[in-house]
């Protein structure tokens, strides 16, 4: 196991390596002079050259990306325009919220998913798994975006029970309430963003959910398993279940892409501070230098989330160990 | 979502494809929702529909149904169904169109990989493996950033974001194409590479890349909505239903018809593409869809009562039958399959695979696969075990009757140490088991394995999984022992040591043994009774002995000439022609006349019973080998 885990995380170097690479690859799409489109048409000449000279845009572009990632090393991700103050700092302060908007989601999915292909493979070819397959292709095929204005419609608009602002209450900031009612607080703004992009997530787990529930309910050892005697409860809530966890493990982790991508419209729509909204404000401010940093900062969430489901899944089933 | 590697059935079979199609309801479904959004949007340009750019402030937020706006208005006047209309047109053309580009580059590259050489091919991958190690919705952001908002751009941005998804999956395709007989032959008739691929590879290449193409094309849709939606795609005074979804967000709560009514478009169309995706996949692939199943055992029939007095016999079957449910009415699999056991006996049934013996073995424990059920009358020690409840079967399961399997690896759960299967097996009866652990490992002989309860199935070899399978098995001390095939998977010497081991096991405690085999040479070794079946019923039933020397049945002669004789390899095998007849296939009179050597025009008339021939045997054969000798 602990073998497995080296080198994984061995694994880790060079695929970093190459998330930095195309983000940096990527940046260099831009037409024109970078220097240009980073400071906007606006900009005097002396700043023009010294921003040409800090990203060293006269040396060929292999040196340019070292230099970057050695930046990167020290936390240095150059410095936002429209912030006027540096990209590590700004992206790193909205991280916080952004893992807690996608984390949620994403264990709110992955238990939803779950659930929903269990019952329907427990059921098979009965009405509940017709209800519920037809229900994971409406998850799937769910705009996130207009599922979160829906449901600003219902609970917000309409019913107002829920907020659907913001991170916490106004009133709440800077008072010295009890920590237990802050978050709380946070809780009940967390739960409409969340579900926005947890039904969407859901409805992949779900499908695959249901596909690995079947598999693995057809399986000879959970012939065996009744076989020797066992309780039904036993063998679904200990044998099945782990086995579905396992298969379904890998997708959980895929779907952290879709959470860690789709905070950029929630949290837009929801007045969320987290990164997905700087990285909107920051495409409309032609902030480069930060949406690199944001991006960057976000697909390594995404590896290390993928990575994390990987050593899950091979916690689940050892025999994952040689591949 | 992961790149399917299958190769698909060649063009030649969309033919077939496209009638299975027409027969799969998700996909019909699918089908006429995509009509009924599509018809609307592509007769836009001829409905005399107003300007959908024209603005009025004057009518502004008009409700639905209003004079001339059959949608009403939206905040700056403009026709709503109008500019739904044509924003779906452009959301269409958009998502296409990337779809298209994606798929193009996509292969490309997949082809490329696949067939330019093994540095290539790592290249290429590790790209697309690092792309692939990118969200690919935050991707497509980052290439619309740099390229700056537009339509083209953002078009482009979730092409390219989608080109290592194609690109790997076209690649799987296309090596699994390789390795097919008709690239060898167009090779060997000296065809140049280019032509292979130009006539071979693309052609079958076709149905897959169709299948991605339309399983994606929902995506692409959906994230050019997205992009849109942000502001970064469709700039006004153009619009797509992303667009004006993001416009109407301001105007949610006074006029939410504006923001509801184009996201709902963008579901209906998305909806729509992925049933009909998921029917072609059905349709091009059955491997993709799991339909095989098999769930809890279902209520046994009570109705049918045993005519069987209890007798002395531990086990007395009487016309038990198994069938499945079919499209036609049940397809019986198992039928009039009667035999008795007695304590301590080891009998074996024996026949080629899909005779029905496993089923049969099966039934007896109740745990028939989903869709079968069972039949007639199984009584063990004189309780008729039909007319159980699941909980009262499950109670005789592992404590009376237990079962070997054929492949421990499978058998056992791969996911659990063989301590923890132990030890839940010793509790799943209230009554404490009649071994320990420790005992139970010594009877199979596994004592000295290192770590034994620590180690997971994989980490064992297949002669000491099937030991711990059989130790499972053991632990309440059932009377029954039921071994399914469970030496088939093992090398010889190993299938041997484990024929010893089961032989002692039931010798020593008197425990009747029902093994499952096709193989008669080694039962005869083992039983002191065989069961031949055939076909679902049993055509023989006999001593061991007096069976693998004079077989009655022309079948189980049959089947003891194709069975190698121990110490003479060299000895042809007289392979029996033909196939046993599918269950629920008409053949009138007895089952095996197609395929027998001594069949007479009788034996088409009438199915023979099964009849005593002499004292220990019965036979279901109109003219059995009589002993000669
Ligand atoms: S009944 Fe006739 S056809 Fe059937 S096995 Fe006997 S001889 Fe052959």
């Amino acid at each position: 196991m602990s073998g497995y885990i080296a080198k994984r995380l061995l694994l880790l170097v060079p695929v970093l390596l190459g998330v930095s690479l195309v983000v940096f690859a990527v940046m260099s799409l831009v037409p024109g002079d970078p220097a240009l489109a980073i400071l906007g048409p606006y900009a005097t000449p002396e700043r023009l050259a010294d921003l040409r000279a800090t990203l060293h845009l006269d040396q060929p572009w292999p040196l340019r990306w070292l230099g970057w990632l050695g930046g990167l090393l020290h936390g240095d991700m150059g410095r936002s325009v429209s912030l006027e103050r540096p990209v590590a700092d700004a992206v790193f302060e909205r991280l916080g919220p952004t893992l807690l908007l996608a984390g949620a989601a994403l264990l709110l999915g992955a238990l939803l998913g779950l659930a929903a292909g269990l019952v329907a493979a427990l059921r098979h070819n009965r009405a509940t798994d017709r209800l519920v397959t037809l229900a994971v292709l409406l998850g799937i095929s769910l705009p996130p975006f207009w599922l979160g204005l829906l449901l600003i419609l219902l609970f917000g608009v309409w019913l107002g029970w829920l907020p659907v602002s913001g991170m916490a209450t106004a009133w709440l900031v800077g008072t010295d309430a009890a920590p237990a009612v802050m978050w709380l607080d946070v809780l009940r703004h967390l739960l409409l963003p969340s579900l926005s992009l947890a039904l969407v997530a859901a409805g992949v787990i779900g499908r695959i959910g249901r596909g690995a529930a079947l598999d693995v309910l057809a399986a000879d050892h959970i012939r065996l398993c009744r076989a020797r005697g066992l309780s039904e409860r036993r063998i679904l809530l200990v044998h099945v279940l782990k086995g579905v966890l396992a298969r379904v493990m890998p997708v959980i982790g895929l779907q952290a892409g879709f959470v860690l991508g789709g905070a950029v419209y929630i949290e837009t729509i929801f007045q969320w501070p987290g990164l997905g909204r700087l990285l909107v404000d920051a495409i409309a401010a032609r902030d480069l230098l930060l949406v690199q940093g944001g991006v960057l900062v976000l697909a390594t969430a995404y590896v290390m989330v993928n990575l994390a489901a990987d050593l899950a899944q091979h916690a689940l089933d050892r025999r994952t160990a040689a591949a | 979502m992961s790149g399917g590697a299958q190769p698909l059935p060649g063009t030649g079979a969309l033919a077939v494809a496209t009638r299975r199609l027409r027969r799969h309801p998700a996909a019909l479904a699918g089908l006429a929702l995509l009509a009924l959004v599509l018809l609307p949007v592509l007769a836009a340009p001829l409905l005399s529909l107003p300007d959908p750019a024209l603005t009025d402030p004057a009518r502004r937020m008009l409700p639905p149904l209003a004079i001339g706006h059959l949608l009403g208005t939206d905040h700056l006047g403009r026709d709503l169904l109008a500019r739904l209309l044509w924003g779906a047109r452009t959301s269409i053309a958009v998502g296409a169109l990337a779809t298209l580009t994606a798929a193009a580059v996509g292969s490309v590259l997949g082809l490329a990989a696949a067939w330019g050489g093994r540095r290539l091919d790592g290249l290429l991958m590790r790209g697309v493996d690092v792309l692939m190690a990118f969200p690919y919705l935050l991707l497509a952001l980052a290439i619309v950033a740099a390229l700056g908002p537009g339509l083209a751009n953002a078009m482009l941005a979730i092409a390219v974001a989608n080109v290592p998804f194609f690109a790997r999956a076209v690649r799987g395709t296309v090596l699994d194409i390789r390795h097919c007989d008709y690239i060898a032959a167009a090779r060997l008739a000296g065809h140049g590479e280019p032509r292979i691929v130009l006539r071979e590879v693309l052609p079958n290449l076709a149905p897959t890349l169709l299948l991605l193409m339309t399983t994606t094309l929902g995506w692409m849709v959906l994230e050019t909505a997205g992009l849109s939606f942000l502001g970064l795609g469709a700039q006004p005074p153009a619009a797509d239903l992303g667009s004006m979804l993001g416009e109407g967000r301001e105007f949610l709560t006074t006029y939410p018809l504006v923001a509801v009514l184009p996201g709902l478009l963008i579901l209906l169309l998305v909806v729509s593409i992925n049933l009909l995706g998921d029917g072609l996949r059905d349709v091009l692939d059955p491997r993709w869809s799991p339909r095989r199943s098999f769930s809890a055992p279902a209520p046994a029939d009570a109705r049918l009562q045993s005519q069987l007095e209890g007798g002395a016999s531990l086990l007395a079957v009487q016309d038990l039958g198994v069938r499945f449910a079919g499209a036609a009415g049940p397809v019986p699999a198992v039928a009039g399959v009667s035999f008795r056991l007695n304590a301590g006996e080891c009998v074996a049934v024996v026949g080629e695979s899909g005779c029905g013996k496993t089923l049969t073995a099966l039934s007896l424990l109740g745990l028939l696969p989903e869709g079968a059920s069972q039949v007639g009358s199984v009584r063990l020690a004189g309780r008729e075990l039909m007319a159980l409840d699941g909980a009262a079967l499950r109670d005789l399961r592992g404590r009376r009757i237990a079962y070997v399997p054929q492949e421990p690896l499978t058998a056992l759960d791969p996911l659990f140490r063989v301590g923890v299967q132990m030890d839940e097996t010793l509790r799943a009866h209230g009554a404490g088991p009649a071994y320990t652990a420790a005992e139970l490992i010594r009877m199979v002989g596994l004592d000295g394995v290192p770590g034994l309860m620590r180690r997971y199935p994989h980490e064992f070899s297949g002669g000491q999984r099937q030991r711990v399978a059989i130790a499972l098995a053991l632990a309440h001390g059932p009377d029954l022992l039921i071994a399914d095939e469970a030496t088939t998977a093992l090398d010889v010497t190993v299938q041997r040591e484990i024929l010893a081991l089961l032989r002692r096991l039931c010798d020593e405690q008197a425990r009747a043994l029902l093994f499952v085999s096709h193989d008669l040479a080694l039962v005869a070794e083992l039983c002191e009774r065989v069961l031949v079946m055939y076909a679902g019923r049993i055509v023989e039933d006999a001593p061991a002995a007096a069976l693998l020397h004079r077989p009655a049945h022309p079948y189980s002669a049959a089947l003891l000439g194709a069975t190698p004789e121990l110490g003479r390899p060299d000895k042809p095998l007289a392979v029996l022609a033909g196939e046993p007849p599918a269950p629920g296939e008409r053949v009138d009179g007895c089952r095996f006349a197609p395929r027998c050597p001594r069949a007479q025009r009788e034996c088409r008339a009438v199915e023979p019973a099964l009849d005593a021939l002499g004292e220990h045997r019965l036979v279901r054969c109109l003219f059995p080998i009589q002993e000669a000798s």
